[in-house]
């Protein structure tokens, strides 16, 4: 029999000071700035209360942006999640390349996302003998050229497709070690009672995924809401600002206009509205989990 | 003194837990993760950090200057101006800028003299025997409160800088009024030349046929335009950036620009004039060097002042002081630094540096770079008018004109509009 024996409480102490010292008190410290109207720079600053976050209300640039920020994040968690189930499920099956195609799909993650963005901006050259305009020419599809990037109403669009493109093969990672974890056993005495492929999928390796989705949807969720370096480094939040969000505005609020004590309001804001947003999906998503 | 430290040490915690803050929002997960930069700064040698369009002058004054003063050298890098923002604003929030840093003339932009000045992150430079001889005109540019505080070469005229073989090709000459300039545009289109390359993409280039047209526009009837803005009695959208702005917009619709100008970037569209795919670009001279470089035949590059009227004589030229370099307040190498910007005072080094950026030099007689013959006039009439971000009140308004052009360009905003939206944050305190 083995007995547990709980470490003393100080074991921990100076992991907690260390903690306290370079997270807990910047951070803190930090958030104080929200509070003023901090340039960023110099010793200039004044207590201006809650001026900030009023302003935010009213902010329609951060509006537009938490616009944009959300349909962002629903497009990523749908389309990349889907896309890596999907190949997932695809790898895992029997066939014969399926590590070269595992390796394959993995690929675009372990790249920068700055060199991705400009590897695509290539893609996107919007002149008809280039990128993706030439391959569309070159199979007698001439007539769907687009500015890809340059077109307000489709440059959010053109933005999520390079952010799936590149890590939809991180979700098919996580599928897959989930895949890895449905017994087989359980799909064989299905086929033996006469499940079809849909009925085994339905009710057998749904159900046992759900961690798998929980962690997917997680992670590509505070992901899209937090998405950053591919539209600064695509589209610069542009044109006009059709590609903003929340995370571009509070770096140009800061780094940009000058106005750190804003843009510590805006971070502030941003990060409570992920931390609820990640809190409900998981408790939701561990209550299915559970259930099945 | 400990004191002293103390308190700035407690300032860059701080910054760093706004970043830290910042960093819980931006930085992305495992898939796409982030990372930072960081930087320190060596002993015994002079830290410089510069943008890219400053390279050709900046790096040779340095290579002279260390080969005539035993014992000194330098560490000099240079980043693209949006880069150089972020980086050196957290470091000079940080308390450990460089020495030498890059700094815009004037105010109106977070790295600008005016701001930077006030927050006292520049030494004064008032001491120095060159400042004594800044003209009048542009003093506002270099000093604020009555102290000097930027060098720079002198000052980068705004026009279009055009391929000659593709004039040629189209048998017409650079245009001195708007309808002249409308009739080039269509000759030169019929001979399936765009006769505009914008690459409106790149943020700064957006703002670059406003400029080139306001001074005709605005300026040549209210001199005093910026001042009636400071004082509140005057608005964007009430004068003549209204006429700019829709000048702008016809260039367009008549299909004067490339496709597309909102996914072209600055270095597509430079290459399509330097290769003669495109017969101008509205450029400023600082970057002539560019579009040479990137030029099999550099010598049909040259500049056309950019008619904004059809009266001659109303047709006033943009030129504004380039970018240039201050000393940070809080350097420990000041004496050094101090006697670099001293030495790049100097008449002979200044024209070397004004030459190697195509400017005009900011005092004396010097020879200028042939291209900007046709802006001489202009100049020494005094029709010239500073780059218009140079006094704006804050670092909010010339961004909002750069989303504002993309949005007209992309049809979803009104001249109108777009105009109240840059008067709007002109009003918003600095």
């Amino acid at each position: 029999m083995r007995v547990r024996i709980a470490p003393p409480w100080w074991f921990a102490v100076p992991a907690i000071l260390v903690y306290a010292v370079v997270v807990l008190y910047p951070s803190i410290a930090g958030a104080g700035s929200a509070f003023t109207d901090w340039s960023g720079i110099g010793n200039a600053k004044t207590f201006v209360g809650i001026d900030n976050f009023k302003q935010l209300a009213h902010d329609s640039q951060a509006l537009g942006a938490l616009r944009n920020t959300l349909l962002l994040t629903v497009a990523i968690v749908v389309v990349q999640n889907g896309i890596g189930l999907l190949l997932a499920l695809g790898v895992h099956t029997g066939i014969k390349s399926r590590m070269a195609l595992r390796l394959v799909f993995f690929a675009p993650v372990v790249v920068s996302p700055v060199m991705v963005s400009f590897l695509w901006k290539f893609v996107y050259n919007p002149a008809p003998d280039a990128g993706l305009n030439a391959a569309l020419g070159a199979v007698g599809l001439g007539g769907l050229r687009q500015d890809w990037l340059g077109n307000p109403s489709l440059a959010l669009w053109s933005v999520a497709f390079t952010v799936i493109w590149q890590c939809a093969g991180y979700s098919m990672v996580i599928f897959l070690a989930g895949l890895e974890g449905v017994p087989a056993e359980l799909h064989e005495s299905a086929m033996v009672d006469g499940a079809g492929t849909v009925a085994r999928f339905r009710y057998i390796t749904w159900p046992l995924l759900a961690p798998a989705v929980t962690i997917n949807v997680m992670l590509s969720t505070v992901g899209g809401l937090t998405l950053f370096t591919q539209i600064i480094a695509m589209t610069n939040g542009g044109p006009g600002y059709a590609t903003d969000t929340l995370s571009t505005v509070l770096y140009k609020q800061a780094f940009v206009f000058g106005k750190f004590g804003y843009s510590t309001a805006v971070a502030l804001v941003l990060a409570i509205f992920v931390a609820a947003v990640s809190f409900l999906q998981i408790g939701y998503l561990r209550s299915r989990e559970t259930a099945a | 003194m400990a004191l002293d430290q103390s308190v700035s040490r407690r300032r860059l915690l701080q910054l760093i837990g706004g970043a830290s803050v910042a960093a819980t929002a931006v930085g992305t997960l495992a898939a796409c993760g982030g990372g930072g930069s960081g930087s320190s700064s060596s002993g015994g040698t002079l830290k410089v950090i510069g943008v890219g369009d400053q390279e050709a002058g900046l790096r040779k004054l340095l290579d002279t200057y260390k080969s005539s003063h035993s014992g000194f050298d330098f560490n000099l890098s240079f980043a693209p101006a949006d880069q150089v923002q972020t980086a050196l604003r957290t470091q000079l929030g940080g308390g450990n800028a460089p020495d030498v840093h890059v700094v815009y003339p004037g105010n109106g932009s977070a790295m600008s003299m005016a701001q930077l000045a006030k927050a006292g992150l520049l030494a004064d430079l008032s001491s120095q025997s060159w400042t004594q001889k800044i003209p009048d005109g542009f003093k506002g540019a270099f000093q604020s409160d009555g102290k000097t505080y930027i060098y720079s070469p002198g000052s980068s005229m705004l026009g279009a800088i055009y391929n000659k073989k593709a004039f040629a090709t189209a048998g017409v000459e650079p245009p001195t009024t708007w309808s002249e300039l409308l009739s080039v545009c269509e000759k030169l289109k019929a001979k399936g030349i765009v006769p505009i390359a914008l690459g409106a993409q790149t943020p700064w280039i957006t703002q670059l046929i406003p400029y080139a047209l306001v001074p005709g526009t605005v300026y040549a009837k209210t001199p005093d335009f910026d001042d009636k803005m400071l004082a509140g009695q005057a608005s964007f959208a009430d004068s003549g950036w209204v006429d700019a702005m829709n000048k702008y917009l016809e260039l367009q619709k008549k299909g004067f620009f490339n496709d597309n100008p909102n996914g072209t970037t600055y270095e597509q569209a430079t290459s399509m004039v330097a290769t003669g795919k495109a017969a101008m670009a509205v450029q400023v001279s600082a970057v002539l060097g560019a579009f040479r470089a990137a030029s099999q035949t550099p010598d049909d590059l040259s500049m056309f002042p950019f008619p904004a009227t059809d009266v001659a004589a109303d047709n006033w030229i943009p030129a504004g002081v380039v970018v240039g370099i201050a000393i940070s307040a809080k350097s420990k190498k000041t004496d050094q630094a101090k006697s670099f910007l001293d030495y790049c005072g100097q008449q002979e080094n200044l024209n070397t540096w004004a030459e190697a950026v195509s400017c005009v030099p900011l005092y004396g007689d010097a020879k200028v770079d042939p291209a900007l013959t046709l802006f001489l006039p202009a100049l020494k009439a005094n029709k010239a008018v500073p780059f218009m971000d140079q006094r704006w009140p804050n670092a909010e308004v010339q961004p909002t004109h750069f989303a504002v052009v993309q949005e007209l360009l992309g049809g979803k905003t009104t001249v109108d509009a777009a105009l109240k939206k840059m008067d709007e944050a002109y009003r918003k305190k600095a």
